[in-house]
C-alpha cells in the first residue's frame, strides 16, 4: 500500500466512524520517491558502508532498490548504464546531527526555530513542526552526497523535544520529506547550555546537579504516566466504557515513548564524567541512550560506551568554543570505533550546514588521526562512520545506510576516492532516482533560490 | 669546527651575543625536497640550506650542515600565514575571562597587542598543523571602522616576535543594526576627520582632545586620542583596512571609499565577490574568505558559491583564506583543497596561504622559500591540501619546533601505558 493510499483510507475510516479503533496517526510520512530509473553502475570501486571494499564491481538498481551487486553483472536491456570506471561508489551519506530546516539559511530570527528555550523540559515539541521546507541548505548538502539526515531541536533544554529523520529531497510539505517508518528521536542535552540558559534567568537548572535532577524528575513523571496508561489499556472493554481514557499529555507521550523503546534518545553531552552520569540515569529509568552527540571527551570513556551499546556521534576536530569542548583529540572518533576490539560505534556528524557537505573529508581526517594514534583502520570501515552507523542510530538501517541487495538505492558516485579532499559527489541517487548530477542542471532549487538575485536566474546559477 | 670558531670569535667581540647564538647556531639542510616555494614557480626538487634563522640557499647541489633531513618524496612549503585569527587573545570562546578581544573604552584605536598570550594552547595546535604565523584581530567595535590587529610569529616565546597594530578592521553591511547608508556616512566622516589630522596634532593628547570636541563625528562617537591616532595611521601610513562586507553593492561602495581616500582596503567575507570580480580586480582589492562557505547565511550573502576561489583566480584577484574558528585555523588547508577540487589551481592555493598574505600585509621577510627569507618551513607527510596529512617538521625562525600539543598529550594518555592509572600516565 502506498503511503498516500494509507493516509486516505485511514482518514476516510475515521471520518465515518466515531470510535477510536483505527487511530489515524497524524504527521505520518507521505514521502513519494522521484520516478525510479533502471540503472546499472559498472566497474566501480566500492565502499559498501558495512565495512567492505570491492573493486571492478557493478550495482544494479530497479524500482528504487538495489537488486544486485557483483562483478561483471549481465547488462539487462533498457537499463541506463553509468560507467564508473576510475570512480568510487558509496551508500548515500547520512548525517545524524543536523539543524537544517530548524535553523535554515539565511540565519534570521524569524525562522530560527530550533530551540524552544522557554522551559528546560519541552518533550512536547517536535522539530518537524519547525522545519522550513524551503531551506536552501538541503540542496547544498545533496551536492556533498547526503541522502538522509536527522534533524534535532537545539540544546538549550534538558529535554528539547522530538527529532525527525528526513530524505534529502526537498518537498513542499514536511510530511512528504519524512523518512518512511523512521522512528522519532528525543533530544536531550547535558552541560553548559541548559544551565547557562536557565541559570541566567535565575531558575533551575543553574548547575550540572540541577541538570541531573531535572532529567530524573521528568523520568519519574514519565514512569507514572506510563503506568497509568498501561493499567488503562490492560482493562477489559467493559471496564474501559465505565471511565474516561487517561487525558493525553504531549510531554509524557514523548517520554513514555522512550521508556517503551519506540523513541531513540540522542543526547548532546561533551564531558566524559557527564556521559557516565547520563548512562546511570538511563539505567535508573530503564531506557537506552542511542548516541551521545558532540562528546569531545568520548575517548576517555570509549569502553564504557561500547559496553553499553551507545554510539558516539562526534566531530573530527571541533574544539575550544566552550570549556566542555576543550579536551579535543583528533583520534576521538577512531578511539570510540576501536573500543573493545572494534565493538565501538562511531559516527561523524556535522551539526553544521557547511560540514554536512564534506562529511567524507571529516571522516578522512578522523581516519588519519586514528592511524597516527596506532590503530589499524581500513577506509572501508571508516566509511561506516558516515553511512551505516548513522543509519543504525536513526533507526533506518533496515532501509538504507549500506549497499545491500533489497535496500533503498541511495547511492553516491564520487569522482575519486571519497577520502580525498579532491573527490566530488558526481551523481547522487535517492531511492534509485538521480537527484543530483554534477555539471548538469539537475540540481534542486528551493523556492528561496529562484529569482532572488536576478529575476531570471537561480541563486546557485552562473 | 668552523661554527665553534665563529662563535668564540663573536663572543670575544660582542660578549652578550653568545646565548642567542648558541641556541640557533646550527645549519640545517632539507635534502631532496619537492619545493612549493609559495611564489609563481612550478614545484621543483632541491636542497634547502637553513643558516641561523634564514634560508641561505636553495640548490640542487649538496650542502654540508649540522643537521641533514632527507625530504625525498616530501613536499616542503613555506609556513602558512593566518590572516583572520583570534589566536592568543581568545582561549575558550564562551568563557569571557579568557577573552581579550574587545574594548568598551576605545573604538578605533583599540589594540590587542598587549593582550597576546604566547602560551595559548591554540598556538602549538595550529602550528603542528602548519600555521607558523598569524594576524590576530580584535572583535568588531561599535564603530564601523576600528580596532587594530597585530602580527605574531607562533613560536610560543614569551619574548613575543611580531608587529603591533599593523592592520585596522571594519565592517560594512547588513549585520549592523544601523542602516548601511548611515554606516557609510560615518566611515566617510571619520575619514574626512582623519585626513585633516597633521603630524603635530597626533603628538599632543591635548590637541587631539580639543579636536575631538570640535568635530561632530568624534564628539558624537565619544572618541579618545588613541582613536584619532589610529585614524591618522590609517590614512597616512597606508595601514591595511580589513573590512568585513558581503553584498555586491556594498563591495562597490568600498571601492568608492578606497579611491576617494586612497585606502589600502582588504575585503573580508566577500561572499558576493563573484558578482563584481572585474571591479575588484581593476582596483586591486585583495580578499579574505572561507572557500568552503557557500551558505547564504544572510541576505547580504545570497550569491555565496563554492566556485568563488576559481572565479577570483580567473579575474586575477589576490586571495587569502579564513575559517570560522581560530582554534582550527589550520583548516584553511582543507578549504584550499576544496577550492582546488572546485577549480582553483594548486599553485594559487599555496600562494593564498603563503606569499599573498606576506605581500598584502607587508610581512615581506616570510611567506616564501627564497634565499634571504626567514626560515618558516613545513615538511609535509603528504599533500598539504589533504586535511588528512600533517606536517612532519615545522621550522619557525629556522628552529625545528617540537610538534607535541596538549591534544596529542591527551590522546597518548588515553591510548598508551594503559596499565597505569590515568593520573600517572604521561
Amino acid at each position: 500500500m502506498t503511503n498516500q493510499l494509507k493516509i486516505t483510507l485511514c482518514c476516510t475510516f475515521l471520518f465515518f466512524s466515531s470510535i477510536n479503533v483505527l487511530q489515524c496517526k497524524p504527521f505520518e510520512s507521505t514521502y513519494q520517491p522521484l520516478p525510479a530509473e533502471k540503472i546499472l553502475i559498472t566497474n566501480a570501486s566500492i565502499y559498501d558502508g558495512d565495512g567492505n571494499e570491492f573493486k571492478n564491481t557493478d550495482v544494479l538498481v530497479q524500482d528504487g532498490k538495489i537488486i544486485a551487486i557483483g562483478e561483471d553483472l549481465p547488462v539487462p536491456e533498457d537499463f541506463r548504464i553509468i560507467d564508473a570506471t576510475g570512480k568510487w561508489v558509496t551508500p548515500g551519506i547520512i548525517d545524524i546531527h543536523s539543524h537544517m530546516g530548524v535553523y535554515p539559511a539565511p540565519g534570521v530570527r524569524t525562522s530560527s526555530d530550533g530551540n524552544e528555550a522557554t522551559s528546560p523540559v519541552t518533550a512536547d515539541v517536535w522539530a518537524e513542526h519547525s522545519m522550513w521546507v524551503q531551506d536552501p541548505q538541503y540542496a547544498l548538502a545533496l551536492t556533498g552526497g547526503v541522502t538522509a539526515f536527522h534533524v534535532l531541536p537545539g540544546s538549550a533544554n534538558l529535554i528539547g523535544g522530538r527529532g525527525v529523520t528526513v530524505k534529502n529531497l526537498q518537498r513542499t510539505t514536511i510530511n512528504s520529506m519524512k523518512f518512511p517508518d523512521a522512528p522519532h528521536s528525543l533530544k536531550m542535552a547535558c552541560g553548559e547550555n541548559p544551565k547557562r540558559v536557565y541559570g541566567n534567568r535565575g531558575q533551575a537548572p543553574s548547575t550540572r546537579m540541577g541538570n541531573a535532577a531535572g532529567y530524573r524528575k521528568s523520568w519519574i513523571q514519565a514512569e507514572g504516566y506510563l503506568r497509568k496508561i498501561t493499567e488503562y489499556e490492560k482493562k477489559s472493554e467493559e471496564a474501559k466504557e465505565l471511565e474516561y481514557a487517561p487525558r493525553r499529555d504531549l510531554e509524557m507521550e514523548t517520554l513514555a515513548g522512550v521508556l517503551k523503546g519506540e523513541i531513540l534518545v540522542h543526547n548532546h553531552c561533551y564531558r566524559a564524567d557527564e556521559m557516565a552520569t547520563m548512562i546511570d540515569i538511563a539505567k535508573e529509568f530503564n531506557y537506552k541512550i542511542t548516541a551521545f552527540h558532540h562528546g569531545v571527551e568520548a575517548y576517555k570513556i570509549a569502553d564504557l560506551l561500547a559496553d553499553n551499546g551507545i554510539c558516539g556521534a562526534l566531530w573530527a576536530d571541533w574544539w575550544g568554543f566552550k570549556h566542555e569542548a576543550y579536551d579535543m583529540v583528533q583520534a576521538n572518533i577512531a578511539i570510540v570505533d576501536q573500543a573493545r576490539n572494534g565493538k565501538g560505534c562511531a559516527i561523524v556528524h556535522s551539526d553544521d550546514a557547511i560540514g554536512i557537505q564534506h562529511l567524507n573529508q571529516e571522516a578522512s581526517k578522523s581516519l588519519a588521526a586514528g592511524r597516527r594514534a596506532g590503530f589499524d583502520i581500513s577506509e572501508a570501515r571508516a566509511m561506516k562512520w558516515i553511512t551505516s552507523n548513522p543509519a543504525k542510530a536513526a533507526g533506518i538501517y533496515d532501509q538504507t545506510g549500506s549497499l545491500q541487495v533489497g535496500k533503498n538505492a541511495d547511492i553516491v558516485v564520487w569522482s575519486k576516492n571519497p577520502f580525498s579532499v579532491y573527490a566530488l559527489a558526481e551523481k547522487v541517487f535517492i531511492d534509485g532516482a538521480m537527484a543530483y548530477n554534477r555539471g548538469t542542471d539537475l540540481l534542486p532549487a528551493s523556492d528561496f533560490d529562484i529569482g532572488i538575485i536576478s529575476p531570471t536566474k537561480n541563486r546557485t546559477q552562473e | 669546527m668552523k661554527n665553534d670558531w665563529l662563535k668564540i670569535y663573536l663572543v670575544s667581540i660582542f660578549g652578550y651575543a653568545l646565548i642567542a647564538f648558541s641556541v640557533n647556531a646550527q645549519t640545517i639542510v632539507i635534502k631532496n625536497a619537492t619545493i612549493y616555494d609559495g611564489l609563481n614557480n612550478s614545484p621543483f626538487v632541491g636542497n634547502i640550506l637553513i643558516d641561523q634563522n634564514k634560508i641561505k640557499k636553495i640548490s640542487t647541489s649538496n650542502f654540508q650542515a649540522d643537521l641533514v633531513i632527507d625530504a625525498s618524496d616530501k613536499i616542503v612549503t613555506p609556513g602558512f600565514i593566518a590572516t583572520d585569527t583570534q589566536i592568543g587573545i581568545v582561549e575558550i570562546g564562551a568563557l569571557s575571562v579568557t577573552r581579550d578581544d574587545s574594548s568598551n573604552m576605545y573604538k578605533i584605536g583599540f589594540s590587542i597587542f598587549n593582550g597576546f598570550n604566547p602560551n595559548s594552547t591554540l598556538i602549538p595546535w595550529n602550528r603542528s598543523n602548519g600555521i607558523t604565523s598569524a594576524i590576530t584581530l580584535p572583535n568588531n567595535t561599535s564603530s564601523p571602522i576600528g580596532g587594530l590587529g597585530s602580527f605574531f610569529v607562533l613560536d610560543s616565546k614569551l619574548d613575543v616576535t611580531g608587529t603591533s597594530d599593523m592592520v585596522m578592521i571594519g565592517e560594512f553591511g547588513g549585520s549592523s543594526s544601523k542602516s548601511r547608508a548611515e554606516q557609510f556616512s560615518m566611515i566617510e566622516d571619520l575619514l574626512v576627520l582623519a585626513s585633516s589630522l597633521s603630524k603635530s596634532d597626533i603628538n599632543s593628547d591635548l590637541e587631539l582632545s580639543s579636536l575631538i570636541d570640535e568635530w561632530a563625528i568624534s564628539n558624537a562617537m565619544d572618541l579618545h586620542p588613541r582613536d584619532l591616532r589610529a585614524l591618522y595611521k590609517l590614512v597616512n601610513e597606508n595601514l591595511p583596512l580589513i573590512i568585513k562586507s558581503h553584498r555586491a553593492s556594498d563591495l562597490l561602495k568600498l571601492i568608492e571609499l578606497k579611491e576617494k581616500f586612497n585606502l589600502n582596503i582588504v575585503i573580508m567575507g566577500a561572499q558576493e565577490a563573484s558578482l563584481v570580480t572585474a571591479k575588484l580586480a581593476e582596483h586591486n582589492i585583495p580578499l579574505i574568505f572561507d572557500p568552503m562557505n557557500n551558505i547564504p547565511e544572510s541576505f547580504d550573502e545570497l550569491a555565496s558559491n563554492i566556485q568563488m576561489a576559481s572565479k577570483l583566480e580567473e579575474a586575477g584577484i589576490q586571495m587569502m583564506f579564513t575559517v570560522s574558528r581560530s582554534h582550527n585555523y589550520h583548516l584553511i588547508r582543507q578549504g584550499a583543497g576544496v577550492a582546488v577540487a572546485n577549480g582553483l589551481s594548486y599553485g594559487a592555493a599555496i600562494r593564498s596561504l603563503t606569499s599573498t598574505p606576506a605581500k598584502v600585509f607587508g610581512i615581506e621577510d616570510r611567506g616564501a622559500i627564497e634565499s634571504g627569507k626567514i626560515a618558516d618551513l613545513i615538511i609535509w607527510e603528504a599533500d598539504p591540501l589533504e586535511p588528512s596529512s600533517m606536517p612532519e617538521y615545522v621550522f619557525i625562525n629556522g628552529e625545528n619546533i617540537d610538534l607535541t600539543t596538549r591534544s596529542s598529550r591527551l590522546r597518548d594518555r588515553y591510548t598508551k601505558k594503559l596499565d597505569k592509572p590515568v593520573i600517572y600516565r604521561d
